[in-house]
């Protein structure tokens, strides 16, 4: 147990000495005090709005969040998952003479330190905004800080670290807990519907005797409803069963057998997680974890030489994808397009909006183009491999056939943004066109400026410092278009404005894209 | 000691080992050969308890998943994975209290120095080159002071330096007793230290030999007699 100990004092003493040393820490460490702040505050505006501003509210809040994090939690830890082991532990830990369960406990604390952190936010809120008497709260917090992390350490051990159940029997503990939560959410659904919508409906669901005799999970709820709402007959009895149930699970975790055989999956998630981090660091989103991509049988004509080559190597790599040069993004694209034209169908902001609402699927591809970093795709890995330089051809031409996938992927995201909104606000086709358009230019200018701005400030600053300074330079850029497109729509038309929007983005993104060619000619840059 | 009893491992339907016994006797070193995909990291894996398993691995006769065959067990993966946050020292005294080990604060010293860490003692993980990470792995296995002790790849990144002062490691550890298993594709490296030889193939030890029934044969010549044909059991001595 010291040495774990002295592995977790010296790395939270090592990051924090490393971060002191860098500037930007100080400004995160600023920011999301400000960002607490607001979101305490807001949240206090909510409860008073709502008029959930009652122990008995508060209660009913925690209960919602118990019936989804115990669940979950008995899903992750008996597939496996839930706990962040790293490569290292399977390198140094793992064969060390230390006894298997201190593994799970310890890798698992980070789970209970984020326990306490919640204890003490609802605390504070609890007192500010629930009026909650100091006596209910201190009992919260101390059951919450120890009977909550004695049952997530027994359910760690006797999930994660298990040697005795078959596989089978959490198959049906995760079916189980899945078909709770659907049940959960299906019966309140329908209540809802069946009388009008309201906290009150959840209130009184939740005040139900069968959801408090749900073993572990009813049983924890109704310790809520004990200290919260006040005593009944059920809600001591089942607090009771809790808080037995509770120790029983420690007893059966400190006698489960348990000598590492966990440690193969942590071993693998481990590494899987890893890979995950590293492709996230680049842009790349990974939906699946540990999921080895499957290829099927394709074919492709080099049409061309030099760095065509570039692009041909691409297309056999796509027609060899399950979903080709479709994606996560095409998907969120669909249901952009399909959100707008519901909303506008049924809210009627298109006619509230006047002759603007043509400004509306702009503004949402702009806001889209703006909040996914889905920048990084195989283009980006032509950066990494050294045959990308050694090909016989120009710069510009490797970026051009590196990137011109990218170019027809996003005139497919586009079509599906514009075209059902489209179609129901009844935008005429030439404007539809533009709006494709416009967002083909802004994914291009997003990809030729992000690559420009790795270009300039290389390893200079780490990766939130360098998302900030490519949306700066992407800022002007959309800024100087914009300010453009409005002169002309002003003297011209909105759809010339468009237009120009479009030309501007265009002329701009091929200067930027000009320069940015040159992270084709030296491979340090990525390194 | 060293003893692998009737190892299975599969993968799903894959049968990565099949039924593997062998015995590096104490004080000896044994090394693992075999191409690629033959099963070498498998066992490696299960050996250092990181895998699921059938069968048995003994360490001086104690079960390799106990905790004290554990006190007594060094490792050196072939990938080394170093904590970001922890200095090299650090990892060294992580080691150090792990495993309760007697290695004084003088022996850590001589072993950066021997390894060339000494001026790195207090660079992070995350700052090291691979050949340094392997380093350091080797110097967390020798914190331990085991009485056996797994090598997987050594020699892989490591400067012609390290090279040599790793083999005069595993001399000087061979000569106070303590057992070594090393796994490599690097004949030439392990030539002069071997005592017997496991070959292995499509999941099986096909050849075994010790050094006194190779009398004067080249490592190689050995190897490539053994894998040279397809499935036979040629060797100098009989398979375990």
């Amino acid at each position: 147990m010291k040495s774990f100990i002295y592995l977790y004092k010296t790395i939270l003493k090592n990051r924090i000495r490393k971060a002191m040393k860098k500037p930007i820490t100080y400004i995160f460490v600023a920011l999301a005090l400000v960002y607490v702040v607001i979101i305490g505050s807001s949240l206090g505006t909510l409860v008073t709005e709502f008029h959930v501003d009652s122990p008995e509210k508060l209660a009913v809040i925690l209960s919602i969040l118990i019936f989804f994090i115990l669940p979950a939690n008995f899903i992750s830890y008996s597939r496996r998952k839930g706990l962040l082991f790293k490569p290292a532990d399977a390198h140094f830990t793992f064969p060390a003479p230390v006894s298997p369960k201190q593994v799970i406990l310890f890798t698992g604390m980070k789970n209970m330190v984020l326990n306490v952190f919640l204890a003490l936010f609802v605390a504070v809120m609890g007192m500010i905004y629930f009026r909650t008497g100091i006596l209910q709260i201190l009992i919260y917090v101390v059951y919450y800080l120890v009977f909550e992390n004695i049952l997530e350490g027994s359910i760690m051990v006797l999930c994660y670290g298990n040697e005795r159940l078959p596989a089978g029997f959490f198959k049906a503990l995760t079916v189980i807990c899945y078909g709770l939560m659907a049940v959960f959410v299906v019966v309140a659904f329908l209540m809802m519907m069946r009388e009008t919508p309201s906290f009150a409906v959840l209130e009184e669901y939740l005040a139900l005797p069968v959801i408090q005799l749900i073993p572990v999970i009813g049983w924890n709820i109704a310790v809520l409803r004990l200290i919260f709402v006040g005593p009944t007959l059920l809600n001591v009895i089942c607090a009771l069963l809790f808080f037995a149930s509770t120790l029983i699970l420690l007893a059966l975790a400190y006698r489960a057998k348990c000598v590492g055989e966990f440690y193969e999956d942590a071993a693998k998630f481990a590494d899987d997680y890893q890979e995950m981090k590293l492709k996230k660091q680049k842009g790349i989103v990974t939906v699946s974890l540990g999921k080895k991509q499957r290829f099927k049988e394709a074919k492709v004509e080099y049409k061309g030489a030099g760095a065509k080559a570039i692009y041909y190597r691409q297309l056999l790599e796509y027609k060899k994808s399950r979903f080709f040069i479709f994606g996560f993004n095409t998907l969120v694209s669909l249901l952009v397009g399909i959100g707008i034209a519901v909303f506008a169908h049924f809210t009627g902001v298109a006619e509230e909006a006047g002759r603007y609402n043509i400004f509306i699927i702009p503004g949402v591809m702009a806001y889209i183009v703006f909040i996914f970093s889905g920048y990084a795709t195989k283009w980006s890995k032509e950066l990494e491999n050294p045959y990308t330089y050694l090909i016989p051809d120009s710069s510009f031409k490797k970026m051009w056939y590196a990137t011109k996938i990218e170019h027809i992927r996003a005139i497919v995201d586009g079509v599906l943004m514009a075209v059902p909104g489209a179609v129901v606000m009844g935008i005429s086709p030439v404007l539809t066109v533009l709006f494709v358009l416009l967002y083909v230019c802004l994914m291009a200018n997003k990809l030729y400026y992000f690559m420009l701005a790795d270009l300039i400030i290389g390893q200079l600053l780490g990766t939130a410092g360098r998302s900030v300074v490519k949306v700066f330079l992407q800022g002007i850029v959309i800024g100087i278009a914009a300010m453009a497109a409005v002169i002309g729509g002003i003297f011209l038309g909105i759809e010339v404005g468009f237009a120009i929007m479009i030309v501007v983005t265009l002329v701009l993104t091929f200067l930027g894209a000009l320069i940015a060619a040159t992270s084709f000619n030296k491979m340090e840059v990525t390194e | 000691m060293l003893e692998i009893q009737n190892l299975t491992k599969r993968y799903g339907k894959n049968l990565a080992v099949d039924h593997v016994n062998f015995v590096v006797p104490d004080g000896q070193v044994g090394i693992l050969l075999g191409p690629n995909g033959a099963g070498k990291s498998t066992i490696i894996k299960s050996i250092a308890g990181l895998l699921r398993f059938e069968g048995g691995v003994g360490i001086q006769r104690m079960n390799s998943r106990s905790l004290e065959a554990k006190r007594i067990f060094a490792y050196v993966p072939e990938l080394p994975a170093m904590f970001e946050a922890l200095t090299v020292r650090e990892h060294i005294e992580y080691i150090r209290r792990a495993y309760n080990s007697s290695i004084t604060d003088g022996e850590v010293d001589e072993m950066l120095t021997r390894f060339e860490l000494h001026d790195k003692q207090n660079k992070l993980g995350n700052e090291l080159s691979k050949g340094m990470m392997q380093k350091v792995s080797i110097c967390c296995a020798l914190a331990i002071k085991p009485k056996v002790i797994l090598l997987d790849e050594p020699m892989v990144g490591l400067d012609p330096a390290a090279i040599k002062e790793l083999k005069q490691v595993v001399l000087e550890l061979k000569a106070s007793g303590v057992t070594i298993l090393i796994s490599t594709h690097m004949l030439e490296m392990v030539k002069d230290l071997w005592d017997v030889m496991f070959v292995m193939e499509k999941g099986k030890i096909i050849g075994e030999y010790t050094r006194a029934q190779a009398k004067d044969q080249d490592i190689e010549d050995l190897f490539f007699a053994i894998t040279g044909e397809q499935g036979q059991n040629k060797t100098g001595g009989e398979q375990s």
